[in-house]
């Protein structure tokens, strides 16, 4: 028991000299003094008392070490003597360590703020990438992707939330494009970027065409190329209404050219004495005059359309009687009905609500509706024009009906497009392709309305249009 | 000489009048034709010594009128004047597929026709003798 006291004892100084050493870093003497007298008291059993003693002690350091706590009760001679040395080293121990939390916390705040701001700038970067109506794709050294946006892989077809990090060519199908990113960042430069037009095939469509720029990006010293941004332009609308415009003007052209050739070849034909009598130059004077009104007519429709369409038309709008602007045009139709043999009626009542449109433009339109009707009705037929009240839509309805050649169902979709004429029936009568086009703006651009037509080829068509009431202001007056 | 036989195409009805009164001024015959079908019917059967016909007409386009005439042994030698409102449209490869000697674009001049008809025929301006015989 004693044997085991004392080298208990002797073991527990060693240990206190190794912890001292430890924590203070150097063994001091005092220490190991401490450590060796402890072992020896313990040793020989010099008494419980001692051990009690030497208990305290150890609590007042553990105490000190662990909680910070200063016993102020004035240490006896012995206690300064065994633990003073030991406390003074687990003090400056402590501050040490305090010392250096207290800089390790600055440091870890510094990264927090660091890596605050970074998580800040990536996030901006991502809601801005993700304003863009292009795709923007990203991608590093190895060709594998690092940041797209909604845009991308919505067109491309991958998984924004798996796609980080994944080679592109395991995320995209077109391997044209993949290519072109690879290739970018092979031969690509810092400085410059490169711009290409790429058709992408859409899934279960139509071809897109694309303007593809692509940019290479430093790597971290800032000097070599460390990845691609690309961007992806759908360019396919305008390209379209690039077309649309060329082929507008190159129709234009034609329709202008056509009445202009005649007026030309007969001014001609007069200046070189080709009209043999009078009865000929008389002949000749008209059709260049008719050539001529057809010309201006023309221009007038293109101008019309085109006010319309830029929404600067000014339009006087007054209580408009249908009745009474039909019956007009009937009268001024009539003519040319019975040069054919037409029988142009009219149909409607007193009982028909007036409504809030431009009275011009309304005699403008049925007269169009009603000229068409007698130039493509057979002789004999019947043309026949209807105003009602449309109570279901607040409007008045207007209809021209005829027994005319009809329309084939593939024409009907685009008889009020501009410049459309059926082709089989362009011997049948003149026209320009601009009249049904710019009665459709009149009634649903310029009033609020609605055209329409049906038709059974050789039995007929049926044109009709709706103006409302009181008038919706679609082009202020 | 003998009296030349034109054959003039176009759906305007006051441009296929002004050409015809044109050549026939000069002397030719001219038959008339609205469309490419009718035209196509018409050389064929009257076989003449020269088309002047419009680029764009309904059932059949000067272009595809040309190039079946140039397909038809019977009316492969007959030289071709397109009059049209768009000249830019056509290639030289549309055109190698036809016997159309010249394209003239609208607006045109009736004197001009008659000048490139005589010339294409051989006939000098005055139209008195053709050039081959002189």
């Amino acid at each position: 028991m004693l044997l085991c006291s004392s080298a208990g004892g002797a073991l527990a100084g060693l240990a206190t000299a190794a912890v001292v050493r430890a924590s203070s870093g150097e063994l001091t003497a005092g220490a190991a003094t401490t450590g060796l007298v402890i072992g020896t008291l313990v040793g020989v059993g010099v008494a419980a008392p001692a051990a009690a003693f030497i208990a305290r002690g150890m609590d007042r350091l553990r105490r000190s070490l662990l909680d910070g706590e200063v016993d102020d009760a004035p240490p006896d001679a012995l206690t300064r003597r065994l633990v003073g040395p030991l406390m003074g080293a687990v003090g400056e121990f402590r501050e040490r360590s305090r010392a250096e939390t207290r800089r390790a916390t600055a440091g870890l705040r510094e990264l927090e703020v660091r890596w605050r701001v970074s998580e800040s700038e990536r996030r901006r970067i991502e809601s801005t990438i993700d304003s863009l109506r292009d795709a923007v794709i990203v991608t590093d050294n190895f060709d594998e992707l690092t940041m797209a946006n909604d845009a991308a892989a919505s067109l491309l077809h991958f998984d924004r939330a798996t796609c980080a990090h994944k080679p592109l060519a395991d995320l995209i199908q077109d391997e044209m494009l993949v290519k072109l990113i690879h290739q970018a960042r092979e031969s690509g430069s810092l400085a410059g970027r490169k711009t290409v037009e790429y058709d992408l095939g859409a899934s279960g469509g139509q071809p897109r065409s694309f303007d593809i720029t692509l940019a290479c990006l430093p790597d971290h010293s800032g000097e070599a190329v460390g990845g691609v941004v690309t961007i992806l332009r759908d360019v396919t609308r305008e390209k379209e209404i690039s077309q649309m415009k060329s082929d507008f003007v190159s129709q234009v052209s034609h329709e202008l050219r056509t009445p202009l050739a005649s007026i030309n070849a007969y001014v001609e034909m007069l200046v070189d004495g080709e009209a043999k009598d009078e009865h000929s130059r008389t002949e000749f004077y008209q059709i260049i005059k008719n050539e001529a009104d057809r010309l201006g007519r023309l221009i007038d429709n293109m101008l019309n359309i085109s006010r319309i369409e830029a929404g600067i038309i000014q339009v006087e709008r007054t209580e408009v009687d249908f009745v009474e602007v039909a019956k007009e045009v009937v009268e001024v139709m009539q003519p040319q009905a019975k040069l054919k043999n037409i029988t142009l009626l009219m149909r409607g009542g007193p009982s028909v609500y007036t409504a809030q449109a431009c009275r011009d433009m309304m005699h403008q339109v049925i007269l169009n509706l009603v000229s068409n009707a007698v130039k493509y009705t057979p002789e004999g037929g019947r043309v026949t024009v209807a105003v009602e009240n449309d109570d279901a839509s607040r409007s008045t309805l207007v209809t021209v009906s005829d027994t005319g050649l009809g329309i084939p169902p593939d024409a009907l979709p685009h008889m009020f497009q501009k410049f459309y004429r059926i082709e089989n029936y362009k011997r049948v009568a003149k026209g320009t392709g601009l009249g049904l086009h710019l009665v459709k703006h009149i009634v649903e651009t310029v009033h609020g309305g609605q055209i329409g037509v049906q038709s059974t080829v050789g039995m007929g068509s049926k044109f009709w249009f709706t103006i409302p009431f009181e008038a919706s202001g679609r082009i202020a007056a | 000489m003998t009296q030349r036989r034109a054959l003039v195409v176009d759906d305007e009805a006051h441009i296929t009048h002004v050409v015809t009164l044109k050549l026939r001024n000069a002397g030719f015959e001219v038959l008339t034709a609205g469309d490419g079908e009718e035209a196509y019917e018409i050389a064929c059967a009257n076989i003449p010594d020269i088309i002047v016909t419009d680029l764009q007409m309904p059932y059949m386009t000067g272009l595809e009128l040309c190039e079946k005439l140039k397909a038809n042994p019977e009316t492969a030698h007959i030289p071709a004047i397109l009059v049209t409102a768009r000249g830019h449209a056509l290639s030289s490869t549309d055109l190698a597929k036809t016997n159309i000697r010249e394209v003239m674009s609208k607006p045109f001049s009736p004197r001009e026709v008659l000048a490139k008809a005589l010339r294409l025929l051989g006939i000098d301006a005055v139209g008195e003798q053709e050039s081959e015989a002189a």
